[in-house]
């Protein structure tokens, strides 16, 4: 009997990798090539007729990047502002619900986690039409106003609505790591620091902020991603007068413009993902330097 | 009753080496214990024998026949683990039919299987609870029940009771040695304990970094160490370097710096060479007057430990010896006094480090 | 100290009012009778609910939706659960890599996906005539929702139980049948009970892919709101907040009761 090699099975032991074969399957085909023809797509000729007219060219990103008149640059930098503001709004609103529902020894803390899960469980078409018969021009909110003889507000078909109804949309996904983080702090710890002298402002930006950096960096990640992608809420909420990129994608698409369409979707997710590498590495110091 | 046989088994994970060629035989009925420092690759070896780990090297033989590739499943083998492994959606009873179905048991047989198994492990009236609502020694109880109602070729053990308190552990060495023994089942134990491995086993393999550095009872083990790192992870030791002066029979002169003492040994070092005594701190006496063959030294340091005393002891050549002595001796600090040490309680080990 | 105490209940007051008030006033104005909701409210109806299930366009929305979330969620649980398995227990190097291609679809922005997964069905030739390219859409987004729950569930169970049912004598399908299956089978339901609320809910796959002349219940709402406003869309999406809630009620009862017996 020969020493067994180190890849030897013992006889009966199927394949291990054909339990991953099912999910790589999938994803390559409807994942890895989609977005590798979707690559190829975005160096193709436009046209209005078909698909794409024969040839390569980089007349797509140059027309989205180096336009005269910096309409898709604008656009861009629309949507990224867009992004950020409702990050930080979510990361402002979540923050004092993530650390009560963390802290919280009320026997309600199931009623109330559900309370925070709940609206993912309800359809983003859902939940942006609550808004649109809270905001539309003749809605609950302008409706009473005129009742009580006050001017109506634009409320909707503007940045405020969309931007509101996201927040909403987005809050759940910045509250639970916000949970999870603080969950994961000793409360001892700000017990410790109040014993050394730091009133409550100070224990929560020299303790409890750091601290839950991790939380806090999934989260807005996380919003960041989905608030660049958004294109139901926008398109809704914006109803054609809020320009998001995605939404101008999907108006390329109507126009058939693919290559077009497929340049601007890709280089928004590479901005995306640009800015989403930029803040890791900016609050992976400041989570360094207050370690 | 079954003959286990390790032949130059290895297992390398990638770069890492865990086991690095042991070999071992272990007798019809009889209770092996694997000791050794965190690390050293004992769960590996176990691991190997119940085949969830696939030697890189060597072979494994049940009386004879080989299994090195076998999957666990084709073993038949019982086996106890740290955490106990009971399925948690399966009651007592159904955790211990569930080996007998395996093994396609006919019904009756089943039943009265794990009755008796039951008995033998005092929990005929928990059979139908499930193993969170048992304590963690009944827990242990089960997982040893559930091993050895399938009437095993071999029974294994990785550190069964390293998750009990120290009361229910002490108890449960008990437990299991005599269960052992009245099943007379081969058996492969893994602990870190020295205690648990000196009083549970027939034979004690001391394991280091991969490799075995020595295979006997307790006895030789504690008095005929065969290297330093076994002296120094049983018990208490003291270790004496010097030059080989020569041999008296089966006793070897070892020359150190504050004399020259007799030693046995189980390896045959060259004149001249070094070498390392082993003296335990029992072993050695002390007397204020001078004796034959004592040598002087003075008391350093001296603490109470309730049935003994421990003193350092200063030698002429500045050597620190800690000597053991009942609490009935009585010398204070700074007493000079005269430690003999006996022959037949020195002991040359191999020392790498030397 | 006091006084931090109450504002931050009233804080979280607040956010809990906020989560919750679009969704309430949807319900509110599917009962509402008159066509624009005003406060106070102008009389309770159910007229938007006739129009609903009086609607043909509706229903068979509905019924696609209905359809096409069960298939999503059962071919999901054949690839989820193998790749979760794969993933915490045999992944070598690979094995972050593997993790991020599963959840790839997570990861990327759901919008992009549809695109290049319309772009690819041009391609390749299926186009939207058919409802395949849909249900593989649809398929594709449930896949990594479903993968992390398996994975959480199966990180809770101890490997050596596993083991045990080997030594045992158990082969490796008989111990994953006995043992892992029977101890997964909360995460596996939820996982399901995910799949279905994420594709029962989607928007921007169907959107993009759902095949000419077919629409999903969500997507018939969508369009609704873009041209019209109709408190028939209210019932609509209260329905819809019913179903997923009927949903979730069922698994609980399920898995929620049965999972406490160990
Ligand atoms: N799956 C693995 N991959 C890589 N290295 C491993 C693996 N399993 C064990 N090792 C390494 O092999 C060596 C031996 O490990 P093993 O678990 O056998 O030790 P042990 O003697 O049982 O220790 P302990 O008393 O702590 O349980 C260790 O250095 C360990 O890090
Ligand atoms: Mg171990």
């Amino acid at each position: 009997m020969t020493a067994p090699s180190p890849t030897a099975r013992p006889p009966g032991v199927r394949p291990r990798w054909l339990l991953a074969a099912p999910v790589l399957v999938t994803v390559a085909a409807l994942i890895v090539v989609p977005y590798v023809n979707i690559l190829v797509m975005s160096f193709r000729v436009p046209s209005t007729t078909k698909p794409y007219l024969p040839g390569f060219t980089f007349g797509n990103y140059t027309k989205a990047l180096a336009d005269p008149d910096f309409f898709y640059f604008e656009l861009l930098f629309d949507t990224l502002r867009l992004a950020l503001t409702i990050t930080f709004l979510c990361l402002v609103v979540a923050y004092p619900v993530a650390f009560h529902l963390a802290r919280t020894t009320s026997r309600w803390k199931g009623v109330l986690y559900a309370l925070v899960l709940s609206p993912l469980l309800v359809g983003v078409v859902i939940r942006s039409f609550g808004w649109i018969i809270l905001l539309a021009n003749n809605g609950l909110i302008n409706q009473s106003l005129k009742a009580w003889g006050m001017a109506p507000l634009p409320l909707m078909y503007n940045e405020f609505g969309v931007v509101l109804a996201l927040v909403h949309v987005f809050l759940p996904f910045m509250i639970l790591p916000l949970m999870g983080a603080i969950q994961g702090i000793d409360p001892r710890l700000e017990e410790a620091a109040r014993s050394l002298g730091a009133g409550p402002a100070k224990v929560f930006w020299r303790v409890l902020f750091p601290l839950s950096m991790p939380g806090v960096q999934s989260g807005c990640i996380l919003v960041f991603v989905l608030s660049c992608g958004a294109y139901v809420t926008p398109a809704l909420l914006g109803a054609g007068r809020v320009h998001t990129m995605t939404t101008e994608v999907i108006t390329l698409l109507d126009q058939f413009l693919w290559p077009f369409g497929a340049a601007l979707a890709l280089i928004l997710s590479v901005v995306g993902l640009a800015a989403v590498a930029i803040y890791a590495r900016l609050s992976g110091r400041l989570m360094r330097g207050l370690a | 009753m079954t003959k286990l046989k390790l032949d130059g088994l290895q297992k390398h994970y990638g770069t890492v080496a865990a086991v690095k060629g042991i070999d071992l035989d272990v007798a019809e009925g009889e209770l092996v214990s694997l000791l050794g420092p965190s690390g050293c690759g004992k769960t590996t070896t176990l691991r190997c024998v119940a085949g969830f780990e696939l030697p890189t090297g060597g072979r494994i033989t049940f009386d004879g026949n080989e299994v090195t590739m076998l999957p666990p499943e084709r073993r038949d083998i019982g086996m106890v683990f740290q955490n106990y492994a009971l399925f948690p959606h399966m009651t007592v009873r159904e955790n211990l039919r569930f080996g007998l179905e395996m093994r396609k048991v006919d019904a009756a047989s089943m039943e009265r299987r794990v009755a008796d198994v039951l008995g033998m492990v005092q929990l005929t009236s928990m059979e139908t609870r499930y193993p969170r609502q048992l304590s963690g020694g009944q827990q242990q109880r089960v997982a040893l029940a559930r091993a050895l109602v399938i009437e095993p070729k071999l029974l294994l053990l990785d550190e069964p009771l390293a998750n009990l308190d120290a009361k229910l552990r002490d108890e449960m060495r008990f437990f299991i040695r005599s269960l052992q023994k009245r099943v007379g089942i081969t058996t492969l134990y893994v602990t870190h304990d020295q205690a648990e491995a000196m009083v549970m086993s027939d034979r004690i393999v001391v394991m280091f970094d991969g490799l075995i550095h020595q295979v006997g009872g307790a006895r030789d083990i504690y008095d005929r160490p065969a290297t330093r790192q076994v002296a120094s992870f049983i018990g208490l030791s003291n270790f004496v370097t010097g030059r080989v002066a020569g041999r008296d029979g089966s006793l070897w002169r070892l020359e150190t710096s504050f004399g020259t003492i007799s030693c046995g040994a189980g390896i045959a070092p060259g004149a001249g060479s070094p070498a390392t005594a082993m003296v335990r701190p029992e072993a050695i006496d002390l007397s204020a007057a001078p004796v034959a063959g004592a040598f002087p030294g003075r008391v350093s340091e001296r603490f109470f430990l309730g049935n003994l005393v421990d003193y350092r002891i200063t030698m002429s050549d500045g050597t620190l010896l800690q000597v053991q002595q009942p609490a009935t001796a009585a010398f204070a600090p700074g007493d000079e006094v005269h430690a003999t040490l006996p022959a037949e309680r020195a002991w040359l080990v191999r020392d790498d480090a030397a | 100290m006091k006084g931090g105490k109450l504002l931050l209940g009233a804080a979280v007051t607040s956010v809990y009012v906020f989560l919750m008030l679009p969704i309430a006033i949807v319900v509110i104005a599917s009962f509402n009778s008159g066509k624009y909701l005003k406060f106070p409210p102008e009389g309770f109806s159910l007229r938007w609910y006739a129009n609903f299930f009086g609607s043909q366009p509706f229903m068979d929305a509905t019924l696609l939706s209905f359809v096409l979330a069960v298939v999503a969620a059962a071919v999901a649980t054949v690839i989820a659960v193998p790749a979760a398995l794969y993933y915490v227990r045999h992944a070598g190097r690979w094995r972050e890599t593997f993790r991020m291609l599963t959840l790839a679809p997570l990861l990327l922005p759901e919008i992009l996906t549809a695109i290049a997964l319309l772009f690819f069905y041009y391609q390749i030739g299926i186009g939207t005539k058919s409802a395949l390219g849909l249900y593989l859409g649809h398929v594709v987004i449930c896949i990594p929702f479903f993968f992390l729950q398996v994975t959480s569930a199966l990180y809770n169970i101890s490997p050596s139980l596993e083991e045990a049912a080997r030594s045992l004598g158990a082969t490796s399908w008989t111990s994953f049948r006995r043992v892992t299956l029977p101890l997964i089978k909360p995460g596996v339901i939820n996982g399901a009970l995910f799949a279905f609320i994420i594709s029962f809910d989607n928007v921007s796959i169907s959107l993009l892919l759902k095949g000419v002349g077919t629409t999903t219940l969500p997507m018939q709402v969508f369009d609704y709101l873009r041209w019209d406003f109709d408190p028939t869309t209210a019932a609509a999406s209260t329905v819809s907040i019913a179903m997923t809630l009927g949903a979730v009620i069922l698994v609980d009862r399920l898995v929620g009761l049965r999972a406490m017996r160990y």
